[in-house]
């Protein structure tokens, strides 16, 4: 089965596994930094995320000299993962798909992406269907036919029920369901080819709520956990918080009604502009709903944040910004807002990716965390001193406290 | 000297300070003659009148259509002309400070960076309303939805699909573009309680956009040859006055040979040909000594991609189709291979001798698309330049290394 990388957890994978292919989180596939790169690698600003610059990295090491057959999906949230589709859509033409993410969940957003949901899922089946017609055993004696370029439209029939099937031959719709899930399913448990980062002990209140761009792992929680502090929640597109509402989403789409016979099959030039299935909104609308990412509308962000600190009632906040990453800056300008209201402690530290919670940034969350623990200290003697006293503690030191 | 720092509020010395003003810039119009003056001075007169207390100061992105703003008699606060504005003024190292001290990331836009400093720090004026459109980049969206928010004052965005590489927007984009327009004018006339004029804000646009139409055909058929950098600013500038009588009047003062003379590209004597540069994005604003050694080695940026704006008319009597065209098909909006595509025909058709790309600071929108707007020129044969530095600085690390790198790249044309 191909591989279908993408970059972000908000793609439906079920889309994927239905069309044939295998999902990968492109950033468990990242180039080892230590490694020579090729002389003819794929270069992009050094003024580009951490994030963004290593997964072009890592595609084009993938793609160049890889099988064909493999294909790359990449929702573009950000102006720069927008131009990392653009950049590998150019050096391989026909492998890569850019799904535009809106910043809201107004109406016209959703419509929006329903119709680029129902022409990523075209565009697959088209892959998919040019597959199959390239692995058809030849009577004629001639070779098989080059693989069929996506502009030359879908194969007569290839309705999403047809175009499921994964290597040829039509497969039922609950057939594909079952096929997708146990695939997402081996996937997660096993291994590991969706961005998934577990908390590795429980979140409790009056600790430390984490927010962050992707991480490829809980090393920041854990370095916090070592340091004497607990964690209180994780905001990340990585997090339990996130990866679990969509993992029982896509099990619940099961009872959406399937698209009528052909929906899958328009043209891939009317792709933008067919009208969706209610299939396609639905995903659009559970997609817009969970992703509440940076580049999300101020508004809706801070709603959203206001609610995951209130449930998770920390007592401080980092904020793990990945450099050169313009709605983490302006995020991070929010969250220390919101820490400011609350009177919590606030951290901004600059992080790459794969993060390292090493050096001078573990010594930062060291000091941060270290400076609440004094603070923590000083107020436990005071409270000490409110023992001493039956009226509670003197009016000044009240105050202070 | 008094400054822009005096030019605020609605005391006698600020009214007198922007009375100064005025006079002074328009003192040098009225001796010069030429659009380029009037413009500075229109867009300077719309301007201060947004410090003044109870001003409606609509911040909206680079590419929002000023004429809807326009119907209603309102001039809008572009951050991007508000940052350049500001930091040629002697509010430059107040703001640098501001700037400094602001906990936003330093590896943000520095237009949008300086804008923000300057807007909390009293240096510019605070939103009344902030609109934004999807084109040209997030950041810009980040930062008006940030100041709406701060401000309680409502924000909305123009929501703009991207457009096919080849082609034109289909109609139905157009036409959900165009509704979004709509609505958004008739909420800004609930908001401020203003009358619009559209019709006569789209015909005041037309003639403008006539005229500057006509100006980029006879620049692209050959037929007359300006300076790019001063042509960029003309346009820069002019989008505070798109949809106004006196943008109308300057505008079309380019079409008299008088009136453009301060824009012409330089002749060189004995006959010798300058070596033609296209321009691709920003501008350095405050750093005369690129664009002077571009001069030096007889060479002149011939065309700039971002004057590729408002060079049709649209129906005043169903302006929204139109206006929504205008961010559709926009020659910066789209994918990298769009942009490169474009700029390539461009080229060609200019017959320039290379192309240069000003890595602006912050902007990934410009800065990621650089390697396949590279690549097709080196396909297409074209040389090609990209430099990085900050559209707002002045000297600098950057500025050394942008000049070396320009001075190796005219050698080699």
């Amino acid at each position: 089965m191909p591989n279908a990388y993408y970059t972000c957890n908000l793609l439906p994978l079920e889309l994927v596994v239905r069309a044939g292919y295998s999902p990968r989180w492109l950033g468990e596939h990242l180039q080892d930094p230590g490694a020579t790169a090729r002389r003819d690698a794929l270069s992009i600003h050094p003024m580009t995320c951490p994030y963004v610059t290593s997964l072009v990295a890592a595609a084009d090491a993938l793609f160049d000299g890889g099988p064909g057959e493999d294909v790359l999906l990449v929702p573009g949230g950000c102006d720069a993962m927008r131009r990392m589709g653009d950049l590998l859509a150019a050096t391989y033409p026909g492998r890569v798909f850019v799904l535009p993410l809106g910043r809201s969940s107004q109406e016209g957003v959703v419509r929006t992406l329903a119709s680029d949901l129902a022409g990523l899922e075209r565009w697959l089946e088209q892959k998919a269907a040019s597959r199959r017609l390239a692995k058809l055993p030849d009577f004629t004696g001639r070779e098989p036919p080059a693989r069929l370029g996506v502009e030359s439209g879908p194969a007569p029939g290839s309705g999403r029920s047809q175009g499921a099937g994964v290597e040829g031959g039509p497969t039922s719709r609950l057939q594909v369901d079952a096929r997708a899930r146990a695939e997402i399913e081996a996937q997660t448990g096993t291994t590991k080819q969706t961005p998934r980062v577990d908390y590795p002990s429980p979140p409790r209140p009056g600790g430390v709520f984490v927010v962050a761009g992707p991480l490829t792992d809980d090393s920041l929680l854990r370095l916090i956990g070592q340091l004497g502090a607990w964690v209180s929640g994780l905001e990340s597109c990585t997090s339990p918080d996130r990866w679990r509402p969509l993992a029982a989403a896509g099990a619940a789409r099961e009872a959406i009604p399937d698209p009528p016979p052909g929906a899958g099959a328009a043209p891939a030039a009317d792709a933008a502009t067919a009208p969706p299935h209610d299939y396609h909104a639905a995903l659009a609308r559970e997609i817009l709903a969970a992703g509440m990412c940076p580049r999300r509308s101020t508004v809706e962000r801070r709603d959203y944040l206001v609610r995951r600190l209130e449930a998770s009632r920390p007592s401080s906040i980092i904020y793990a910004r990945q450099s050169f990453c313009d709605p983490g800056a302006y995020d991070a300008l929010l969250v220390a807002q919101l820490a400011e209201e609350r009177g919590l402690p606030y951290l901004e530290i600059e992080v790459g990716f794969p993060f390292e919670a090493s050096g001078p940034l573990r010594t930062r969350v060291e000091a941060f965390l270290e400076a609440q623990l004094l603070d923590d200290d000083l107020l436990d003697d005071l409270l000490d001193l409110d023992g001493l006293e039956p009226g509670g503690l003197p009016d000044d030191l009240d105050e202070e406290v | 000297v008094p400054g822009v720092a005096d030019v605020t509020g609605d005391s006698l010395s600020a009214s007198l300070i922007r009375t100064a003003f005025l006079t002074a810039t328009r003192w040098k119009a009225m001796q010069t003659r030429t659009a380029r003056a009037y413009l500075q001075l229109h867009a300077l007169a719309a301007s201060l009148d947004m410090f003044k207390t109870g001003a409606v100061v609509p911040w909206v992105s680079y590419l929002f259509p000023t004429e809807i703003l326009s119907s209603y008699g309102i001039t809008p606060m572009i951050p991007e002309i508000g940052s350049a504005t500001i930091t040629g003024s002697d509010l430059r190292d107040q703001v640098e400070a501001a700037s400094a001290r602001m906990p936003l990331a330093r590896d943000v836009c520095s237009y949008h960076r300086t804008a923000l400093a300057a807007v909390e720090n009293g240096m510019l004026p605070v939103p009344t309303m902030c609109l934004g459109t999807t084109p040209l980049c997030l950041g810009k969206e980040c930062l008006l939805e940030m100041l709406a928010t701060r401000h309680n004052v409502p924000f909305r965005e123009i929501r703009v699909p991207l457009p096919p590489d080849t082609g034109e927007a289909p109609p139905e984009i157009i036409a959900d573009v165009a509704e979004q327009i709509r609505v958004l004018h008739d909420d800004i006339g609930r908001w401020t309680g203003r009358k619009s004029n559209l019709k006569k804000a789209v015909e005041l646009s037309n003639r403008a956009s006539k005229a500057w139409g006509a100006i980029m055909a006879a620049r692209l058929a050959g037929e007359l040859e300006m300076d790019g950098r001063k042509t960029f600013a003309l346009v820069f500038l002019g989008q505070l006055l798109w949809g106004t009588e006196a943008g109308a009047d300057d505008f079309e003062r380019l079409l008299t040979e008088k009136g453009r003379r301060d824009l012409l590209a330089p002749v060189l004597p004995e006959g010798r040909k300058l070596k033609r540069l296209l321009w691709l994005h920003t501008v350095p604003h405050h750093d005369r000594e690129l664009f002077d050694l571009i001069q030096k080695r007889d060479a002149v940026v011939i065309f700039e991609e971002m004057g590729q704006m408002h060079l049709d008319t649209i129906d005043p009597d169903d302006p929204f189709p139109g206006l929504a065209r205008r961010l559709t098909d926009h020659a910066l909006w789209g994918t990298s291979a769009r942009r490169a595509r474009l700029n390539v025909t461009l080229a060609k058709q200019l017959k320039v001798d290379g192309a240069v790309h000003f890595n602006h600071w912050g902007c990934r929108h410009g800065l990621g698309s650089v390697p396949v707007v590279r690549s097709a020129f080196m396909e297409a044969g074209i040389p090609f330049l990209a430099i990085d530095g900050d559209a707002l600085a002045r000297g600098g690390p950057n500025q050394e290394k942008s000049l070396q790198q320009m001075e190796s790249f005219l050698e080699l044309l």
